[in-house]
């Protein structure tokens, strides 16, 4: 085989160990004299801690430390947020005084094994002084309601309204505005490997090194070196392989709590998560109520957009307002809106914290537009496909700025729509649905489409705090030929199932003229090593948009210095030569060349053979942020988001009469994420987050009760999508390459998730037409579906 | 009554060798495969026997790792991914993940390789049916178990290719 390597559906390098369980996972680790964490935590939702008599525990046999929250304080400084909005309230790795929801850490252990340490935390005593709990958002928001931080004065994070446009006049003169209101549940991705972490303090220099399966490296090691108070040159971060991630796997108390325990303990300290408090504490997706204003003509075109949205933040004092802050990025979804308003309300409540999940707050967004399209459509009496086509933003539109200021850089979104109808058979399984409905069979077909968009800017969350903190999208990347010819590759966000180490390979071996065996990319991430930035991180979708910029741009420093010292030995331009095969060629002149490991050895051994002024070594930094990312503007427009791919979603569910029971008998998706780096790799996602989003529409829940207690705490009652569960996702492309990126590829990791949800649930409606049900809550449990129908037949 | 922490001695034969430990009777399987044994490629996910990530063979039989006491395993035989793969270059059924694509962070692949291997020597010849409700017990976070299914499709007609059997 032989070049151009990037869009080849190459064997993914990592599958190779991972199938023979040669993995290394963060639970793989160990070291000399390492001691074993556990966790107390909170069984109340909200309380004052009285006391706490952690001294029986120092004291069983095997135990070396016990950290409590008055430790922490004490040994640390709290936990910087992300997004620094007014509830800036201190926030340290164990709960202060108070506790603020089930499953909050109250104090741990460090013991020579996880059972020993377990053992301990039970002998540890607890007073608690009950407060009352806050659980429902909109509670949570009345004056009077339990605060979760009195000294805030409210539980509201952040309100505020966006306005783009003058919506208030299109709704004047609309022929119709459709109202509804649309909730979305919590829920999670839920990696099958849990969190986890290792921290060894070393007293000779004062300093720290962590292994973690921690998502966002570069971030985390701010936050830990801020609240210890080390510098972070003595801070040391590795991440192993990363059991997946989604978004979930960044939590830096759990790092912090292991610092304060070795350090206090004079030895490693490991701690893993176990399923429970994955469940319970680590992160959920907000869930939240949106009421949706669609203000339309009798033809369907859609005037205006009006969206209140209460995002249920739990107690997230880390990324707050990040679930609605998003949105920004796909209110409009696939359309021409030209008016647009949004109203927020980041709300702080007695549940998990939240935090980012495959495609943070726009799943919600996606939902309640393309529910709203569904119920137009049925209102106007058009084919819920000729309503999204009258609408869609063209190709010849491209690159298009919504109002809000997100910018739609390529696609043909109703060539999308139209290859997933055909695909799909829409107009058969329209007649068959006609046809069962004779026998009885309860048919629906759902069809949902988005964009997904790719590479935060951070700088949007300026519009909540008002000054700019971080800003952009940005990444680092490393590539070096070594001595040998070979080349290793390193960047600065870490792997968490995505085949960076084969598709990295594959940039990097269209660059230099060389096979991708040739390019080892180094697994996970070492601070030490990597190259990395405070954004650096497995986060937003950035990897094709931001990651490839950063490889890309190193691969060509290496790639001119091979030419500059061919040239030298050739005496001919660098730039007429070529990179091809293991040598740099002559254009024009094959049998003229120089083989990379000549190169080398000029490089790095007979260094007098250099040219003047070159220095030794074939090592390459560097550092891209994508060119799109800018600052708020005057209007208060912002490209939150800078990249957008897009997909339709098509699916068909029989929905059981007596049961309720929702089965998803086939599934379509056809997505043009730009130029395909892998197409393998990309398919691969692409039924992943498509499954996500059929168990966020059928299945997940993290249920609470009113006292704050979840209900849904193991994996017996959070229901996850298995192999029975979902149908074979059948996936077709098109390819719009990106103008605005390295190698033109776009985001995928998040795709199927974002109009998963409202296309099952759009086909669970469609089937139930006959009862006037309208699905504006998920998950589409049995239960629901039969009330429905119940409640219809009542009625 | 024996007490949590008591330390037992058991024997039993791992991936082919014999093995004699005193192990505490709380030890799970799981664990005592993992920390003692250092076979890692077990892996844990959920410690609740739902999730499928642990499962071993035990007397050729898939069991959840994590919901077995490893004094339970006094005389038995068990098997683990590392058990599977032999000592140079993949099987065919971990070729035909390979081949496939059919995992992404790896974390389930050794209990869906264990659980498959059982599969296709009570069925060679399973229908993507039969496939999906033999990892009905089996959690993918990542794939949305196309793939997955797909490489035991393939694993499965390569067996019979060899065998010279129609496939």
């Amino acid at each position: 085989m032989s070049g151009p390597w990037v869009g080849a559906p190459l064997p993914v390098k990592e599958d190779v160990r991972l199938v023979a369980g040669r993995g290394r996972f963060i639970d793989d680790l160990g070291l000399p004299g390492m001691l074993h964490a556990a966790v107390l935590r909170s069984p109340h939702a909200h309380a004052r801690i009285r006391s706490i008599d952690a001294r029986p525990a120092l004291a069983y046999p095997g135990v070396t430390a016990v950290i409590t929250g008055a430790d922490a304080a004490r040994l640390s400084g709290p936990i910087r947020p992300l997004i620094p909005t007014t509830a800036a309230v201190p926030d340290y790795c164990l709960a202060v005084d108070v506790v603020r929801y089930v499953g909050e850490p109250v104090a741990a252990v460090a013991a020579m094994d996880r059972a020993t340490a377990e053992d301990a935390l039970e002998l540890i005593r607890v007073e608690y002084e009950a407060l009352p709990a806050v659980v429902d958002p909109y509670e949570a928001m009345r004056p009077g309601a339990p605060l979760l931080y009195p000294e805030l004065g409210t539980n509201v994070v952040w309100h505020d309204t966006l306005s783009y446009g003058d919506v208030d006049a299109a709704m004047a003169r609309a022929d119709g505005v459709l109202r509804e209101r649309f909730v979305i549940q919590r829920y999670a991705s839920t990696p099958l490997e849990t969190f986890g972490a290792m921290a060894a303090y070393d007293p000779g220099t004062d300093g720290f090194e962590f292994w973690t399966n921690d998502q966002r490296p570069g971030l985390t090691i701010s936050i830990l070196a801020a609240s210890l108070g080390v510098p972070q040159s003595r801070l040391r971060l590795s991440c192993p392989d990363i059991g997946g991630a989604f978004g979930n796997k960044r939590r830096p108390a759990y790092l912090l709590i292991c610092a304060l325990l070795s350090r206090g303990a004079g030895r490693p300290v490991k701690w893993i998560e176990d399923r429970v408090e994955n469940l319970t504490a680590l992160m959920h997706a907000c869930n939240g109520v949106m009421d949706v204003e669609l203000a339309y003509r009798d033809d369907g075109t859609l005037l205006a957009l009006g969206v209140r949205d209460v995002a249920d933040e739990g107690k997230n004092l880390l990324t707050p307002t990040q679930h609605n802050l998003i949105k920004l990025g796909n209110i409009a979804n696939g359309y021409r809106i030209p008016a647009i308003r949004y109203e927020a309300w980041s709300v702080l409540t007695n549940k998990c914290p939240s935090g980012a999940n495959r495609g943070i707050g726009k799943p919600f967004m996606c939902f309640a537009v393309e529910r709203s399209m569904a119920i137009l459509a049925r209102r106007l009496g058009l084919d819920p496909a000729e309503l999204r086509l009258r609408n869609y933003v063209t190709a010849a539109e491209m690159p298009y700025t919504t109002p809000p200021g997100a910018q739609y850089d390529s696609g043909d979104y109703p060539a999308t729509l139209h290859t997933a109808l055909e695909r799909f058979d829409y107009a058969g399984w329209r007649a068959e649905q006609s046809r069962a409905r004779q026998e009885g069979r309860l048919l629906g077909i759902g069809i949902a489409t988005s964009v997904e968009p790719a590479g935060t800017n951070l700088a949007s969350y300026e519009l909540v705090t008002g000054r700019r903190s971080v800003s952009g999208s940005a990444e680092a990347a490393m590539v070096r030929m070594e001595p040998d010819g070979n080349v290793r590759v390193a960047i600065g966000d870490p792997a968490s199932g995505q085949g960076y180490e084969t598709v990295i390979a594959q940039i990097v071996a269209d660059e230099l003229g060389l096979v991708p065996e040739a390019v080892s990319v180094a697994r996970g991430f070492d601070s030490s090593v990597s190259p990395w930035l405070y954004l650096s991180g497995n986060y937003s979708n950035k990897f094709s948009v931001t990651d490839v910029g950063a490889i890309v741009g190193a691969a060509r420093l290496v790639a001119d210095k091979l030419r500059r010292l061919a040239g030298h030995r050739l005496e001919i331009a660098p730039a007429d030569l070529d990179l091809r095969d293991g040598a740099v060629v002559v254009r024009g002149a094959p049998d003229r060349r120089v083989a990379f490991a000549e190169l080398c050895r000029t490089a790095y051994a007979d260094v007098l053979g250099l040219p003047p002024g070159e220095a030794p070594g074939l090592e390459a930094h560097h550092a891209y942020q994508n060119p799109l990312a800018a600052p708020v503007d005057a209007d208060r427009r912002v490209r939150s988001q800078l990249v957008f791919s897009n997909a339709a979603h098509c699916c068909l569910v029989e929905v059981h009469p007596r049961t309720g029971v929702v089965t998803v008998l086939k599934y379509v998706v056809v997505h043009d994420c730009g130029r395909e780096l892998n197409p393998l790799i990309v398919e691969g996602m692409v039924h992943g987050s498509t499954v996500h989003g059929i168990g966020a529409a059928l299945l997940e829940e993290f249920r609470y009760d009113e006292q704050g207690q979840l209900l849904t705490a193991t994996f017996l009652d959070y229901l996850k999508p298995t192999a029975t569960d979902v149908p074979e996702i059948e996936v077709d492309r098109l390819e719009h390459p990106s103008p605005f990126t390295a190698l033109g590829a776009k985001g995928v990791g998040e795709g199927g998730a974002i109009p998963g949800p409202a296309a099952v649930a759009n086909a669970v409606e469609d089937a139930l037409s006959a009862f006037g049900v309208t699905v504006r809550e998920l998950p589409i449990t049995p239960e629901r579906v039969w009330r429905w129908i119940v409640r219809d037949q009542k009625s | 009554m024996i007490e949590p922490a008591e330390r037992m001695a058991i024997r039993l034969t791992v991936n082919g060798r014999e093995i004699a430990r005193e192990v505490t009777a709380r030890r799970s399987l799981a664990d005592f495969l993992r920390d003692d044994l250092m076979l890692t490629g077990t892996h844990v996910g959920c410690e609740h026997g739902v999730c499928g990530a642990c499962t071993v063979l035990v007397d050729g039989r898939s069991a959840r790792s994590c919901l077995l006491f490893a004094v339970q395993l006094d005389g038995a035989t068990v098997t683990t991914i590392e058990g599977l793969t032999p000592p140079t270059g993949l099987s065919p059924l971990q070729q035909a993940f390979c081949d496939r694509h059919a995992m992404q962070c790896g974390f389930c692949t050794p209990g869906m390789i264990v659980v498959s291997t059982e599969l296709l020597e009570k069925n060679p010849a399973p229908t993507a049916g039969e496939i999906r409700e033999a990892l009905a017990g089996q959690f993918c976070m990542c794939t949305g178990y196309v793939n997955i299914v797909k490489a035991v499709e393939q694993a499965a007609a390569t067996a019979r290719g060899a065998r010279g059997e129609a496939s």
